[in-house]
C-alpha cells in the first residue's frame, strides 16, 4: 500500500476530517449573514457523512497493522453518526439564540472530533492508537462539556470531566505499560497468544480496564457521572450518554474478545460484579432523583451495566445483541433527551415535579417522553423490550442464571421509576403546568425519527439479522 | 555498578520529590519540586542511551511545559497562598485504601519482577531511523498516531480558545452565576 491508499481506507475517518474542515473554513470565511446558514449547512454536510460511510466495505488493515477495519465496525460508526445527527438536530434551536449563538462552529467542530476519536478507538488495531482516539474523545469534549462557562454549574462539570479523564487515562496507561513490559509488544493481533494470565498480566488488565470503564460510567468509576450530566449543557448530555458510551463499551467488548481471551475467567468476573453494582446502584439513586438530568444520569449508569451483560457471554450473539442494544438505546435516550431540552430552552425548567400536567397543554411532547420511558423501562412491543430480552437471552445461553435473575429484579424496579415521570406527566395535576411550548422544525424531525425507531426497531428483525451477519464474521 | 548507583539516585530523587509535589501547601513549590522529578527523569533516559529523548524531555518538558506551569498560576492563583486541605474521615478512609492498594500491587509487581521482559539493547537510537519510525507506513512505524494527535492538538486549541475568550453579553451572564 502506498501513502495515499494508507489514508483513502479509512473511509468513515477521512470523510468525517473532510466534513470538520469544511466547516471549520466555512465558519472562518462566511460573515454574519453567511452564519445564518451555519447549522443547515453542518447538518447537511453531516447527513451526507452518515448515508455515505454506511456502506461495509471489506476488512482489512493500513498502517501496518495500526488501524483494523472490520464490517461490524461500520455499523457501530453508522449508529453513532444517526445518534450525533440526532444531538445536532436538538442543539439547533440552542445556537440560534443569542447567547450560544457564538459558539456554534466551536461546538460542531469539538463533538467531531470527540467523534472521530470514537472512530480511531473502534478501529485501532494498537495500544497507542487506542490511547490516541480515548484522549480525543474526552479533551474535547470536556470543553464543550464546560461551554456555559458563566454558569457555575457547567463550569464545575467541565473541571470535574477532564480531571477525572486524566486520572483515568492515567491508571490506564499504567496499565499498559505494564502489559507491554510482560509481552513486549502493543499490536492487538500479536499479544493474544502471549497474554498467559501470570499475576502481572491480570493487575496490567485490572489498571487498563478501570480507564475504559470510567469511560462507560460502569459503578465503581461512574461517580462523576451525575455531576457532569446535570452541569453539562443538555445536549452535550445527550451526546455523553449515548455516543461517548456506546463507543466505549463496544471498544470494551472488541478487547475484552480480540485481546484478553485468554482472560476470560477472569474478565467475566470482574464484570460480573461491576455489572451487579452497576444496575442496582444506579437503579437506587435513580429513584430519589428530582433533576430529570440526574435521573437520567443514573438511568443510563444502569443501563450501561444492562449494556456490559451483553459483553459477558463472550459469544458472537451477545455482540450482535449488544450492538442492538447500542441502536436502541440511542433513540429511546435522545428522544427523552429531545423533549428535555425542548422544554429547558422555552422555560428552563429541568424538574420532574416541573412535568406535572404536562399533558394537557404539550401533548404531544408528553406522548413522546412516554414512550421513551416505556422503551427504557422495557415495555413489550417497544424496541427497549426486545433488546433487554436478547440480551438476558444471550447472558442465558452461558449459563450467567444468578445475573440474569439480578438484573430482571432491576428491571422492574427501574419500570417504578421510569412510570413516576409518566405518573407526573400524564396523572399529576398542577396549577401551574408548563405553558404550550413550539420547538423548531429541526428539533420535530429528530423527535419524529426517535419515535420511528422506539415503535418500528423491536418489529423488523432484519435490523438485528443484518447485524448479526456481520458480527459473526468477528 | 556505578550504573545501578546512579540509577537508585535518580529513582530516589524522583520518588521523593513527586510525594513532595503532591504533598506541598504551596502550589509554586509543588511546581518547583515536579521540576526536579522530571529532570530526574531526562538522566534515567540518558543512562538508557535515548539521547533524542533526553533532549526532547529537558527541553519541552523541563523547559517550556514548566515556564507554562509557572505563568499559568501566576496568573490564576495567589501563587504565595497556602493550600488548605481537610482531612475528614473520607480522605481517611481512601488514604488507607490507596495505601493497601499501592502494597498489593507493589507486592505483585516485586514477586513477578522476572517475567518483565528486557527490551534494551544498549546501542545508540539514530536520529534518521526515529524519524523514518515516525513517519513510516509499515509495521512498528507511527504516521497516524502522529497525524491523529495532530488533530488532537487542534481540537484542544479551539476548545481552549472557546473557553477563554471573553464574551460579548457578559453582564447578563453574570447575574447567572450569582444565583
Amino acid at each position: 500500500m502506498d501513502y495515499i491508499s494508507n489514508f483513502l481506507f479509512m473511509r468513515s475517518e477521512v470523510s468525517l476530517l473532510a466534513v470538520m474542515v469544511f466547516l471549520l473554513l466555512f465558519d472562518l470565511i462566511a460573515g454574519k449573514k453567511g452564519m445564518k446558514y451555519f447549522q443547515p449547512i453542518a447538518l447537511i454536510a453531516f447527513a451526507a457523512h452518515t448515508i455515505w460511510t454506511f456502506v461495509p466495505y471489506e476488512a482489512g488493515v493500513s498502517f501496518g497493522g495500526m488501524y483494523d477495519y472490520k464490517p461490524v465496525m461500520t455499523i457501530v460508526k453508522g449508529i453513532l453518526n444517526i445518534a450525533t445527527l440526532i444531538v445536532f438536530m436538538q442543539a439547533k434551536e440552542v445556537f440560534d439564540t443569542e447567547r450560544q449563538g457564538n459558539k456554534r462552529g466551536e461546538f460542531y467542530f469539538l463533538t467531531m472530533v470527540t467523534l472521530l476519536g470514537m472512530y480511531f478507538m473502534i478501529s485501532s488495531g494498537h495500544f497507542l492508537m487506542l490511547f490516541i482516539g480515548l484522549e480525543m474523545a474526552s479533551i474535547p469534549l470536556a470543553t464543550i462539556v464546560a461551554m456555559e462557562k458563566f454558569s457555575k454549574k457547567s463550569a464545575e462539570a467541565g473541571a470535574k470531566y477532564i480531571l477525572l479523564a486524566a486520572f483515568s487515562s492515567g491508571v490506564m496507561l499504567f496499565g499498559i505499560s505494564y502489559l507491554y513490559g510482560t509481552v513486549g509488544t502493543l499490536y492487538f493481533t500479536d499479544m493474544p497468544n502471549l497474554i498467559s494470565a501470570n499475576p502481572l498480566q491480570i493487575m496490567a488488565f485490572v489498571f487498563f480496564v478501570a480507564g475504559l470503564f470510567f469511560k462507560v460510567s460502569l459503578v465503581p468509576f461512574h461517580l462523576w457521572a451525575a455531576d457532569v450530566y446535570e452541569g453539562a449543557p443538555t445536549n452535550v448530555t445527550a451526546y455523553l450518554s449515548v455516543v461517548s458510551k456506546g463507543s466505549a463499551v463496544f471498544v470494551l467488548m472488541l478487547l475484552l474478545y480480540k485481546v484478553f481471551g485468554n482472560l476470560i475467567v477472569q474478565w467475566q468476573g470482574i464484570l460480573f460484579a461491576v455489572i451487579v453494582l452497576s444496575i442496582t446502584v444506579g437503579n437506587l439513586f435513580a429513584l430519589r432523583q428530582d433533576n430529570i438530568k440526574r435521573f437520567l444520569a443514573f438511568s443510563s449508569i444502569s443501563q450501561a451495566g444492562y449494556l456490559a451483560l451483553g459483553i459477558i457471554s463472550g459469544t458472537a450473539f451477545g455482540m450482535t445483541t449488544m450492538i442492538y442494544y447500542i441502536f436502541v438505546y440511542v433513540f429511546s435516550n435522545l428522544a427523552a433527551f429531545g423533549v428535555i431540552s425542548s422544554i429547558e430552552n422555552k422555560t428552563g425548567k429541568v424538574n420532574i415535579s416541573d412535568y406535572k400536567g404536562l399533558y394537557s397543554t404539550n401533548p404531544k411532547l408528553s406522548f413522546i417522553m412516554m414512550l421513551a420511558m416505556f422503551s427504557l423501562g422495557g415495555i413489550p412491543i417497544f424496541a427497549g423490550f426486545f433488546s433487554k430480552f436478547f440480551i438476558f437471552a444471550a447472558a442465558l445461553e452461558k449459563g450467567f442464571y444468578v445475573l440474569v435473575l439480578i438484573a430482571v429484579i432491576n428491571t422492574i424496579i427501574s419500570l417504578y421509576y421510569y412510570l413516576l415521570v409518566v405518573k407526573a406527566m400524564f396523572i399529576d395535576s398542577s396549577d401551574n403546568p408548563i405553558p404550550t411550548i413550539q420547538t423548531d422544525n429541526y428539533n420535530r424531525v429528530s423527535l419524529f425519527i426517535c419515535t420511528a425507531g422506539i415503535i418500528l426497531i423491536g418489529l423488523f428483525g432484519v435490523i438485528m439479522d443484518k447485524i448479526e451477519l456481520y458480527s459473526f464474521g468477528m | 555498578m556505578a550504573e545501578q548507583i546512579i540509577f537508585y539516585i535518580l529513582a530516589l530523587v524522583i520518588a521523593v520529590f513527586s510525594i513532595m509535589a503532591v504533598t506541598s501547601k504551596k502550589v509554586i513549590r509543588s511546581a518547583t519540586y515536579l521540576l526536579f522529578v522530571l529532570l530526574a527523569t531526562a538522566g534515567l533516559f540518558l543512562m538508557l542511551n535515548y539521547y533524542y529523548l533526553f533532549a526532547v524531555q529537558v527541553t519541552v518538558y523541563a523547559g517550556g511545559v514548566m515556564i507554562l506551569f509557572i505563568m499559568a498560576i501566576f496568573l490564576t492563583h495567589k501563587p504565595g497562598d497556602e493550600f488548605k486541605t481537610k482531612m475528614n474521615w473520607k480522605v481517611k478512609s481512601s488514604a488507607i485504601l490507596s495505601v493497601l492498594g499501592l502494597l498489593l500491587s507493589g507486592y505483585i509487581v516485586v514477586a513477578n519482577v522476572t517475567r518483565i521482559i528486557n527490551y534494551v539493547s544498549g546501542k545508540e537510537m539514530k536520529m534518521q531511523e526515529l524519524g523514518v519510525t515516525m513517519m513510516g507506513t509499515e509495521k512498528y512505524q507511527f504516521l497516524l498516531p502522529f497525524e491523529a494527535m495532530s488533530v488532537l492538538l487542534l481540537a484542544c486549541i479551539i476548545g481552549a480558545i472557546m473557553i477563554a475568550r471573553k464574551e460579548k453579553n457578559n453582564v447578563e451572564s453574570n447575574n447567572d452565576l450569582d444565583k
